[in-house]
């Protein structure tokens, strides 16, 4: 059974590896292994609500731990690898001065947000402030992907990561929220996903690239 | 039937309406176009039928819950399912004739017609939950279904341009509403600290009537992420990127939803946070947060208007900044600059409906938006011309015209409450807005019939919504009907929350009560303001 503060400090640990699999999402090569990294990034996310659930006596966690697992590790990774997969833009590659930078930006965003969450008051337990940093400052990287990333298909796991974000942040502050809420906004995320895939797709069938560069024809 | 009933009903029309047009898309020939536009004649005119009803209902003196109090109807959440209903419906009419001539012109499929109506109920039923959602977290998904059910109407043509209006509009949105969410869960998790019963912590009528007891900074913060949320949804500056490009590259009947009643839904759920964050935090934070967000909308709009060259992307540039002007009537404040507020809201939604089905028109006649080819629409086709001007000059504010009512109150408003120079600068940018309209009905309504554009109306169905839409707005011009008046009057309450009591008597799940004491005194201050502006102006 793991103790009351042994389980937040597994949660706020659990946390911080979902940076380094942001990062391996947005540098990864190709469609299909961004969407594996993102499932293993979203198999992390279960296992912080299930610790959570147990540390913040929270049991129905447990539920949504079970609602992640089937739609995040599960579904939208395997709609992303079929819809997605074969698709892709060879010019838009990473390249290793990308990488770099992409570290850099991730190491201020996540300074920054532990900054504004210890300085402020939050309707959060304190132990727990590491975790909600880590999720503040993962829904900016992911901001941060579609801002800066010219793969169109990269700006949709932006999304995701700005998503799993803000599923951290709903299991801190909101986890008594009724099991509807979650169900709701799990739901809107996965038809998100999906709606910004295939129209990506579309795009490129009819463009035949992913660089949202080329996306200039509205414009004033 | 009771209004909890109707109430329910009214989401489930349009509901069945779309499974009903995503079904017929199985059946060959004409039989799948036929039976998608069945279903949905059906759901539009039930839905506005039911909309008129229960607006009637609460100003008659009721507020209304339904699924135990997951679904709410109050003032101003019957003024939106009104607009909603209303536009919806001439704006589904107006569909039956555009989308065939599309089909004729091969522009779209059989196929593509059936999820057209699927997808515009979809759309209806969506801004419908998002307006009648009692829970705050509701409201931000119902928020966020709109995107995506009117995602696929954006890239309807699936051409380059509208692949990419659709592509914005997902990413933009989907982004923006996703800050609103931070808002949320901020609420939430505060009010559920706080509340004697957290289960009651998303609800609106619980949060509001412990609005006090809340934390005043964890408020602004959230009202913050709300604001940016929400506002991007509403079109206001500078997140505005998405709605020009959606609601130029869209159907024009969906172009009148997104810009009529869409952003209208947004502006309601920042209006239910307003509430919320007013009795949290006092009225300054919001109100000087509304009128930085309007004056940038409406000054940024008000000089891209006047750059455009693209029909429906002048029409859009006009919607944000018609929501700036909205927003700052909600920063002037006070009973007589919200309800002016309120006011704009359904007079702007009747004219851009109107101006958007046009449009409709200008493009079935002339094949394009490009406001340098479109030359004598009034010779053209006489009676959309004519009409098309009377929406131009109605959305420049000039009598005897709704918006001129509203756009008076407002000013009036904001004089009244010292914001003297601000009112004088806006005056000036809305007369640039003016010169871009008169400029349109000079050189693209008026004059000569090119040769090769045939002299005739489109279709009855493109007309007879336009000719209901100015019989309203002139009617809304000249004697604003009293019972409206009196449901903009307790509308602008609920936003004051000026008798926040009434939230806190706010009856359990289950229950289905009326409040007349909701309703605002005939002789309070407001509303005797609110009657004496309106009748000047009138």
């Amino acid at each position: 059974m793991i103790g009351t503060l042994g389980g937040l400090q597994l949660v706020n640990g659990l946390a911080s590896l979902l940076i380094i699999t942001s990062l391996m999402v947005v540098e990864a090569k190709g469609t299909g292994r961004s969407a594996l990294y993102y499932a293993l990034q979203s198999f992390i996310l279960v296992l912080i609500f299930l610790a959570l659930a147990v540390a913040a006596n929270a049991p129905q966690l447990f539920y949504w731990a079970g609602v992640a697992f089937v739609t995040k590790v599960v579904l939208v990774p395997l709609i992303m690898y079929r819809t997605l997969g074969r698709v892709s833009d060879p010019a838009l590659e990473p390249r290793r001065f990308g990488i770099a930078w992409t570290i850099i930006l991730a190491g201020v965003v996540v300074a920054g947000c532990f900054a504004v969450v210890s300085s402020i008051h939050l309707p959060s337990p304190p132990e727990l402030k590491p975790a909600l940093a880590v999720s503040l400052a993962h829904f900016f990287l992911g901001l941060a992907c579609i801002v800066m990333q010219r793969n169109l298909l990269k700006q949709v796991f932006g999304y995701c990561l700005m998503e799993n974000g803000s599923h951290l942040t709903l299991a801190i502050m909101a986890n008594r929220a009724p099991e509807v809420v979650e169900i709701g906004i799990v739901t809107d995320a996965i038809f998100a996903v999906v709606i910004m895939a295939v129209i990506g797709t579309m795009i490129h069938s009819r463009l035949q690239t992913l660089d949202v560069r080329q996306l200039t024809s509205l414009r004033g | 039937m009771a209004p909890a009933e109707l109430l329910i009903a009214i989401l489930l029309v349009p509901l069945a309406a779309m499974m009903v047009a995503f079904v017929a898309q199985l059946f060959g020939g004409k039989a799948g176009p036929l039976i998608a536009e069945g279903a949905h004649v059906v759901s539009i005119v039930i839905v506005a039928t039911i909309a008129l009803v229960l607006a009637g209902r609460v100003i008659d003196g009721g507020n209304f819950f339904a699924l135990g109090s997951w679904l709410y109807l109050d003032p101003l959440a019957s003024i939106l399912v009104a607009l909603i209903g209303v536009v919806g419906l001439l704006t589904g009419i107006y569909s039956l004739g555009y989308i065939r001539h599309d089909l004729a012109a091969n522009l779209i499929s059989p196929r593509q017609l059936c999820r057209y109506y699927g997808f515009f109920n979809l759309f209806l039923f969506t801004m419908l939950w998002t307006v009648t959602a009692n829970d705050i977290v509701m409201m931000w998904v119902g928020i966020e279904a709109t995107t995506l059910g009117s995602a696929f109407l954006v890239g309807l043509y699936g051409q380059r341009a509208s692949l990419e209006a659709a592509w914005k509009y997902v990413v933009i949105c989907t982004v923006g509403v996703a800050f609103a969410l931070y808002g949320t869960m901020l609420v939430y998790a505060e009010a559920s600290a706080v509340l004697p019963d957290p289960h009651d912590a998303s609800l609106w009528t619980s949060l509001v009537s412990h609005a006090a007891s809340l934390n005043p900074g964890v408020m602004r913060l959230a009202f913050v992420f709300v604001l940016i949320g929400f506002g991007t949804k509403a079109g206001l500056f500078p997140m505005h990127a998405w709605l020009p490009d959606a609601h130029s590259e869209a159907p024009s009947p969906v172009s009148a939803l997104l810009s009529g009643v869409l952003v209208n839904c947004a502006l309601f759920v920042l209006l239910r946070y307003s509430a919320i964050t007013t009795a949290a935090t006092g009225p300054e934070f919001s109100r000087n947060l509304f009128l930085v967000f309007g004056g940038l909308s409406v000054a940024a709009a008000s000089l891209l208007i006047f750059v455009q060259k693209d029909l429906k992307r002048l029409f859009a540039y006009s919607t944000t900044e018609n929501m700036g002007l909205i927003v700052l009537g909600l920063g002037i404040g006070g009973p007589l600059g919200v309800a002016a507020a309120i006011l704009q809201m359904i007079n702007h939604s009747l004219a851009k409906t109107l101006l958007f089905c046009g449009s409709g028109n200008v493009l079935m006649k002339f094949g394009t938006r490009d406001l340098r080819s479109i030359r004598g629409m009034a010779a053209a086709a006489p009676l959309s011309g004519a009409l098309l001007i009377a929406g131009a000059l109605a959305l420049c504010g000039v009598p005897p015209f709704n918006i001129f009512v509203s756009e008076f109150m407002l000013v009036t408003a904001g004089f009244r409450a010292g914001y003297g120079w601000l009112m004088v600068i806006c005056l000036l940018l809305l007369t640039v807005t003016l010169a871009a309209l008169l400029r349109f009905i000079g050189g693209s309504l008026l004059g000569a019939r090119p040769a090769n554009v045939a002299r005739g109306e489109v279709s009855g169905f493109a007309i007879a919504p336009m000719v209901a839409l100015l019989v309203v707005m002139l009617l809304f011009g000249v004697a604003l009907p009293r019972p409206v008046g009196r449901l903009i009057e307790n509308a602008a309450r609920v936003v004051l929350q000026s008798d926040v009591t009434a939230a806190a008597h706010a009856p359990r799940p289950g229950m289905d009560q009326q409040r007349p004491d909701q309703q605002m005194s005939p002789r309070s201050s407001g509303a005797a303001e609110f009657a004496a502006v309106t009748r000047r102006a009138n």
